[in-house]
């Protein structure tokens, strides 16, 4: 009711910024009631420190037993991979705020029926199944994480010029939209294998190797992971960018491949919508 | 008896519906070990690290992902939405202990996915020689019998920590540590010989590596009948013996207070 009001107030305006402004409106009221509801669990907020802390200690100490038996990890030293575990533990902040709860319901739309409901409102339906609520406690996830990448730039002892900086920024929205793009795809996938209850599972699975920078890899799979299944893109290029050991250059490379991903995905959801309207009419 | 396979059959045919749905969850138990193994691969090179060579690791991560898969529990998940959402309540009023019905699930699914995991390796190691297991079935037989302790600790490590759902709210999050510590202690992350000497030896005492790491040193052979082979099962026993006895415990202590509770 509150979106409603607030569009028809609009004076008139070029038809892409009401929409703009129409999308705000909808996010607003999304999370209104969302952080209403999230901010009834604050014991949560504790819970997520504690859990965070404690998985970034595991993932520290797990680069440390490999670093007893070697001085570096494809080229990589200790605090290198260090500040890439910071940016994999964010990027999974962002995946468990937004994306699970978001994106991975897409299946039980689909099964429950509830998908109708959404392809029945006037918004577009990629971005209420992308945007409708967000697990706030898990924003500790995406602090801690930077958190713990700065730290391994202060001990590594190598301040990133601003040209690095920025090229993070810009690597680590695109490692983002990547991310992005891999879930929708696969739940796109839901609308042709309903049964497959936990396709999610399998983003859980390339994410693993993510862990590690690229160039640790056996070249095989270092091919599979830069050009099959973007993981590289994710952990490598952003870290990289930031402890120069890849180029700022590689950045914009990222933001192509993320454009492409996102272009090739939302294609992909349009395919599995059109399915998904036919069968069901 | 007769029971007991009536359940088993009916956690069989609950599976089979979900098919795509176990190689799923194959993919995913199999991403760690995996990803280790690569990291390892490159590490040791053409040479050797701490006496793993490059297929030493691959021998020793692919058995990993087997024994894994035959120890599997995840009962803690299951327990602790019966306890909170209340289905709990008609397993309690059934003549049937639901420990029962946990077993014959764990083994119906087991006996899916431990044998797709073995196909897997088996048709790997006829294209790739580094993962190839020397033909030696008395060290398998070794092997065999240190899974089924290896598959009661986890199992019953894995039950009792969901009945603490019966007193709090975050057993998962204990569930999660449990696993996070095994990363190390079960030898999930690299070989217990690779870790420093100290996180070896605290290892050595505790349930971790004799639910994982043991049966698959057996099978890899690094462990060979001998007085390391008895003291590891001894090892088991005594830690089976352990968690039964703490499932005892909590069952009963557990029940009475989700009863109080309840009425």
């Amino acid at each position: 009711m509150r979106v409603e009001a607030t569009t028809s107030r609009q004076p008139p305006s070029p038809r892409g910024v009401s929409r703009l402004r129409r999308l705000a409106a909808v996010l607003r009221a999304f999370w209104a009631v969302n952080l209403a509801e999230e901010l009834q669990y604050r014991a949560n907020l504790l819970a997520s420190v504690v859990g965070t802390g404690f998985w970034l200690g595991t993932a520290v100490l797990t680069a440390a037993v490999f670093f007893r038996q070697t001085p570096a990890l494809g080229g990589w030293s200790f605090w290198q991979v260090v500040a890439l575990l910071g940016v994999f533990n964010a990027v999974a902040g962002v995946v468990e705020a937004v994306l699970r709860p978001n994106v991975g319901r897409i299946v039980e739309h689909v099964r429950r029926g509830t998908m109708d409901l959404i392809l029945s409102k006037p918004v577009d339906a990629q971005f209420q199944v992308t945007f409708r609520r967000i697990v706030i406690w898990r924003g500790v996830d995406i602090v801690l994480g930077l958190g713990l990448t700065a730290a391994a730039l202060v001990i590594g002892g190598r301040w990133p010029g601003i040209v690095e900086v920025v090229a993070f920024v810009v690597a680590l929205a695109a490692a983002v939209a990547i991310a992005y793009a891999i879930w929708l795809g696969l739940m796109s996938l839901a609308f042709w294998f309903v049964a497959v209850e936990n396709l999610s599972i399998l983003f859980d699975a390339l994410y693993e190797s993510a862990r590690f920078p690229v160039t640790a890899y056996p070249g095989a799979i270092r091919f599979v992971l830069t050009y099959l299944v973007p993981m590289a893109w994710i952990t490598t290029v952003p870290a990289g960018a930031l402890t120069g050991r890849v180029g700022p250059g590689f950045a914009l490379v990222s933001a192509l491949v993320a454009a492409a991903a996102l272009a090739l995905t939302r294609l992909l959801w349009r395919v599995a919508l059109r399915r998904y309207t036919s069968a069901g009419g | 008896m007769r029971r007991y396979l009536a359940l088993m059959r009916v956690g069989w045919l609950v599976d089979l519906q979900y098919r795509a749905a176990i190689v799923i969850w194959l993919v995913l138990g199999a991403a760690q070990p995996l990803v280790s193994l690569a990291i390892w691969w490159v590490v040791a090179g053409g040479g050797e690290v701490g006496g793993f060579g490059r297929a030493d690791f691959a021998r020793y991560f692919f058995a990993l992902m087997l024994v894994d898969q035959l120890t599997l529990a995840w009962d803690v998940w299951y327990i602790d939405r019966w306890i909170r959402e209340g289905e709990m309540n008609f397993r309690l009023a059934r003549p049937l202990d639901p420990i029962h019905e946990a077993i014959a699930d764990n083994l119906a699914y087991k006996a899916k996915s431990a044998a797709l995991t073995a196909g897997v390796w088996a048709v790997t190691a006829v294209f790739w020689p580094a993962v190839r297991l020397p033909f030696e079935p008395a060290q398998w037989l070794l092997a065999g019998m240190a899974v089924v302790p290896a598959m009661a600790i986890r199992f019953l490590s894995t039950y009792v920590n969901g009945l603490l759902a019966f007193w709090t709210t975050r057993a998962t999050a204990i569930a999660e540590l449990q696993y996070g510590l095994s990363l190390f202690l079960s030898g999930r992350i690299a070989p217990l010989s690779l870790l420093p000497p100290v996180v070896t030896a605290a290892a050595g005492v505790l349930w971790f590596p004799y639910m994982l790491a043991f049966p698959v040193e057996v099978l890899t052979g690094q462990v060979t009948a001998g007085p390391e082979y008895l003291r590891g099962l001894g090892w088991q026993l005594l830690w089976v013996g352990i968690w039964l006895g703490l499932y005892r415990v909590v069952w009963v202590r557990g029940r009475r207070h989700y009863g109080a509770v309840g009425g």
